[in-house]
């Protein structure tokens, strides 16, 4: 007589079936994860350096400085030293690549921009009202914007 | 009949399978290795995001809402024009009390007229109603427990080592659960991408030891940006926290924001 255990055909298709989809799982868990994933935590690490890759606009003022380092001197003399070139001259990344793009040309508004009178601005700062300081005349008539203290 | 399978041909198959499963990560470190070689990129080559923790900090006294670093973050980010702002200044006017009300103070205003891309030329309170007046930066708070990450699905928002908070547009669906979970109104959906975007800190700038755009146009150094693991000589960041009592904005919510705010006042939230 065979006592041999054998197991019942039901129980072997339910193992096979079970091996087949954690199989298929895995399988497709191989292809489909990318191979970054999990460099720097549970996330796509090659992410990181895309969102690094970016394009840029302002170049920071280290790069201003290199050629216009005269401009760069005499602003650190006087009240404006802590401002970056960018902040009134405007981005200017693509004219540190190509020489021959050339910034925009300032008007007054670039300075009323900070130094219009607002009750809401901290009272350290200097402001003026336009419609009372001089109304009309240009700021850069009597102020240097690279040297704002030598006032006439 | 079709002729049943032998044991011969079965075994080959499910050998096939095992030696695909097992060559597929292998296939893919080949690809990323000849892509890395192969495909010029501007990311920096040297950047080690384990080394860096960056952190941001406002002083709200020297804030003067120019609104210099909205246009910039704009420009540099490629915001799409309208209301889609990665940091935007408030201006809260609280007004006088009525006269013998017993109040310390009226009725507090708050107002964003573009982000304050224009800065804040109309004061909408006449002046002599005005008890004080403030101008307040908002960006991502670079939350340490981010209600955003932990509501994405897919997991494509997620807490950089070196402190920023990122979403990763090729995985990103656009449900927008993100966009509801962050309580500072951080994040918004880009209407082109349909993708949900927020502050990356200019991530493609920091990594290359520039400021963020903000922090480069601000006149007024309101905006402290600096390197925790990597101070410099006269670290600006090291200065402003010996220099000020901060604090962060909802701690109730326990989502405990990194970016720090000294001279806030209460209503700021």
């Amino acid at each position: 007589m065979n006592t041999r255990f054998k197991l019942p055909p039901q129980i072997v298709r339910l193992v096979l079936l079970t091996v087949g989809i954690v199989g298929s799982y895995l399988i497709a868990r191989a292809f489909l994860t990318p191979s970054s994933f999990g460099q720097y935590g549970w996330y796509r690490g090659d992410a990181l350096m895309e969102a690094a890759s970016h394009p840029r606009t302002f170049a920071g003022k280290p790069a201003c400085t290199e050629c216009h380092e005269e401009q760069a001197k005499q602003l650190a003399k006087f009240n404006h030293q802590s401002l970056s070139c960018e902040v009134c001259h405007g981005p200017g990344q693509a004219h540190v690549e190509n020489f021959d793009v050339k910034l925009p040309v300032l008007t007054h508004g670039h300075c009323l921009r900070c130094h219009e009178k607002n009750p809401s601005r901290p009272h350290w700062h200097k402001q003026i009202s336009s419609r009372e300081h001089f109304p009309g005349d240009k700021c850069i008539e009597c102020h240097k914007p690279h040297a704002p203290s030598e006032v006439p | 009949m079709k002729q049943s399978l032998s044991r011969r041909t079965v075994l080959t198959k499910l050998g096939l399978a095992a030696v695909a499963a097992a060559a597929a990560p292998a296939v893919n470190a080949a690809k990323t290795t000849v892509q890395k070689v192969l495909v010029k990129t501007e990311a920096p080559k040297d950047y080690d995001p384990t080394q860096h923790k960056w952190q941001m900090a406002f002083d709200v006294n020297r804030c003067i809402g120019c609104g210099h670093c909205v246009e910039a973050c704009k420009q540099e980010n490629n915001v799409p024009i309208g209301p889609y702002y990665r940091t935007w200044i408030e201006r809260y006017i609280v007004t006088k009390p009525e006269p013998r009300s017993a109040e310390t103070r009226g009725e507090v205003r708050v107002d964003s007229p573009e982000g304050g891309i224009h800065g804040f030329n109309d004061v909408p309170v006449p002046e002599a109603d005005i008890l004080q007046s403030f101008f307040v930066p908002k960006l991502c708070n670079l939350c340490e427990h981010s209600p955003c990450v932990q509501s994405c699905p897919v997991g494509a928002t997620f807490d950089t080592p070196d402190g920023a908070v990122l979403v990763d547009p090729k995985y990103c669906i656009g449900c927008g659960f993100c966009i509801q979970a962050c309580p500072y109104g951080c994040r918004f959906m880009n209407p082109i991408t349909h993708t949900a975007e927020k502050c990356t800190l200019c991530y493609h700038r920091i990594s290359r030891g520039l400021k963020p755009a903000c922090v480069e146009v601000c006149p007024t150094q309101a905006r402290i940006f600096g390197d925790l693991k990597n101070p410099v000589p006269d670290d600006p960041l090291q200065e402003f926290f010996k220099k000020n009592r901060v604090q962060t904005l909802k701690p109730h919510l326990g989502t405990d924001p990194r970016v720090q705010y000294a001279n806030i006042d209460k209503e700021v939230r």
